[in-house]
């Protein structure tokens, strides 16, 4: 009991405490004295509401280019002279463009964070040179991860479009810098845009942003996007030279996570680690084998899995028929069993908001939706709902809907997924 | 490659007077009809000294149309010159058509370097 409190109030301070709307441009900060400060734009613009495919990507990579007010290469030499850190994720909900720095320098960091979203050039010959051969070995490189790319076909499998579309573009894209500029034209619009400040206060990065950032105008709407629906299917991709790689997912149609309306971490690189609580049973059974649960929430949809990952077509295929009898199984979990699951998961959320990248993750998206309860406590509270009871409803109705599998490696000997008893 | 890729000009100068201009205009005018490579159906940017890494790069960033038509111009200028005659008047390159495509490129080009080079040589004062 005690030290539930006790975690409770360090928690509290872990919260954007105030949410404020400088006309139209939500700003949120929340200061725990750490000798360095991060300055994010958050903006609705992830791959899911794209309008031509790889156009976020694109975007994504246009960060920190030519503006009105400095070149590329300026921006990135006079950040150099700061020791500050600039960088750009894309999530399928969200783009976010960070700036970490020493304290003092907020001025410069914002004034360049600003000039981005405001005035960069959008220039052809800088699509060309610098933003096309980034996406192309980033698409590279997802080629060469087949975890990250089984993730990618597992979600244009399970929900097609919207949340479907890929975070990656393809890698000769067709789309141009006039595209990209129309994309970010809807995607950094007031209202659709949110400052997360760490290591600053709210008013100083309130006032910030008010002398920096002039909107002319109420902007153009924002980018809309399909509800998401779950389909399901199974698709199969052959790749030499890699780990052989089956992913197994289901749509959760009951997550205490995407009611408490958390996004994905935003990583375009790699899987994200995070699991829920309906994969955590799981793992305690198969300890010891070449496999990643995944939990992936986002705003109007969840997709839960497996990545099960080994040198050979067959030992792939022997943890998949465990982790699906397993997860059948596990229908009817016990109370102590799910106890410490939950345990384990709201552990794993309060870390991840313990680091600078993380609150930003786990509150962001809420301050940008503007629900006015932004700290962690609702997000781990919605954890303490769960009962043995609904959670083996749940995973029983899981069961029952339609998988998402996908193989990537050597198709002829990777299991089908009724081989695995799917 | 010694010396800047666009060469020593007075034409900002001139640019920059109103009598200067109002007296070179007409002749500048005259000069640019009396010379023969619109004759030959090139505009006056298809005579830049092309082996420059200035160029070069300013001529990657040209449009594929463009870079299509430069290479068209290009073809039958020479073509035309190994028959000794210029081209048929009506395929002769009007005044108002002999626009500057790829200077503004070069300049961009210039102005990259010359930044890069400043950045590479910054000393730094701290206050």
């Amino acid at each position: 009991m005690l030290a539930s409190r006790a975690s409770v109030r360090s928690l509290a301070r872990r919260s954007f405490a105030t949410v404020v709307d400088n006309a139209g441009v939500k700003v949120a900060a929340v200061d725990t004295n750490q000798p360095t400060v991060s300055i994010t734009v958050l903006a609705k613009a992830g791959s899911r509401y794209q309008q031509k495919p790889g156009v976020a990507h694109a975007l994504k990579n246009f960060a920190f280019k030519g503006t009105e007010e400095r070149s590329a290469l300026g921006t990135i030499r006079e950040s150099e002279l700061y020791g500050g850190v600039l960088s750009s994720t894309l999530s399928r909900e969200h783009l976010a463009l960070t700036a970490e720095f020493l304290r003092g320098d907020e001025q410069f960091f914002v004034n360049v964070l600003a000039s981005v979203i405001a005035s960069t050039k959008y220039t052809r010959h800088e699509f060309q040179e610098l933003v096309l051969p980034t996406i192309e070995s980033e698409v590279n490189a997802l080629h060469k991860d087949p975890a990250t790319h089984a993730l990618e076909l597992a979600h244009a499998l399970a929900f097609r479009s919207g949340l479907g579309s890929s975070l990656f573009a393809s890698s000769h894209p067709h789309i141009t810098a006039a595209d990209v500029e129309q994309f970010a034209a809807t995607a950094f619009a007031p209202g659709n845009i949110a400052f997360l400040g760490t290591g600053i206060s709210q008013s100083a990065l309130s006032s910030l942003v008010q002398s920096t950032i002039k909107f002319e105008g109420a902007g153009s709407s924002a980018p809309s996007s399909t509800p998401s629906t779950y389909f399901g299917g199974e698709t199969r991709h052959e790749a030499h030279g890699v780990p052989q790689t089956l992913f197994i997912g289901f749509r959760c149609l009951w997550c205490p996570y995407s009611r408490a309306r958390l996004p994905s971490p935003p990583t375009s690189t790699r899987p994200p680690p995070s699991s829920g609580p309906a994969a955590r049973p799981l793992c305690s059974r198969l300890l010891g084998r070449l496999f990643q649960a995944v939990h992936l929430p986002y705003s109007d949809g969840t997709l839960v899995g497996l990545v099960i990952q080994g040198p050979t077509a067959a030992a792939v295929r022997e943890t998949g028929k465990a982790a699906v009898a397993a997860f059948k199984a596990s229908s009817s979990v016990k109370a102590d069993d799910l106890k410490s699951a939950i345990a384990k998961a709201k552990f794993r959320l309060a870390t991840t908001a313990d680091g600078r990248a993380g609150i930003v993750d786990v509150l962001g998206s809420k301050v940008l939706a503007g629900v006015s309860e932004t700290s962690l406590d609702a997000s781990l509270s919605a954890l303490d709902g769960v009962t043995a009871d609904r959670f083996n409803k749940a995973v029983s109705a899981i069961t029952k809907s339609k998988p998402t599998f996908v193989a990537i490696g050597d198709t002829q000997s990777l299991p089908y997924a009724d081989e695995l008893g799917l | 490659m010694a010396g800047p890729a666009l060469g020593i000009s007075l034409a900002p100068l001139i640019r920059s007077s109103p009598t200067l201009s109002k007296i070179f205009t007409p002749v500048a005018t005259w000069y640019a009809g009396g010379s023969l490579y619109r004759q030959y159906g090139l505009l006056y940017d298809d005579l830049l000294i092309e082996e420059r890494p200035e160029v070069q790069k300013a001529l990657a960033r040209l449009t594929p149309r463009q870079a299509y038509d430069r290479a068209f111009r290009i073809k039958r200028a020479s073509h035309a010159d190994v028959l000794h005659a210029p081209l048929p008047r009506e395929l002769w390159t009007k005044p108002e058509d002999d626009v500057r495509y790829l200077l503004p490129h070069v300049e961009g080009v210039v102005a990259e370097l010359k930044e890069r080079e400043k950045w590479d040589t910054l000393t730094v004062e701290r206050k």
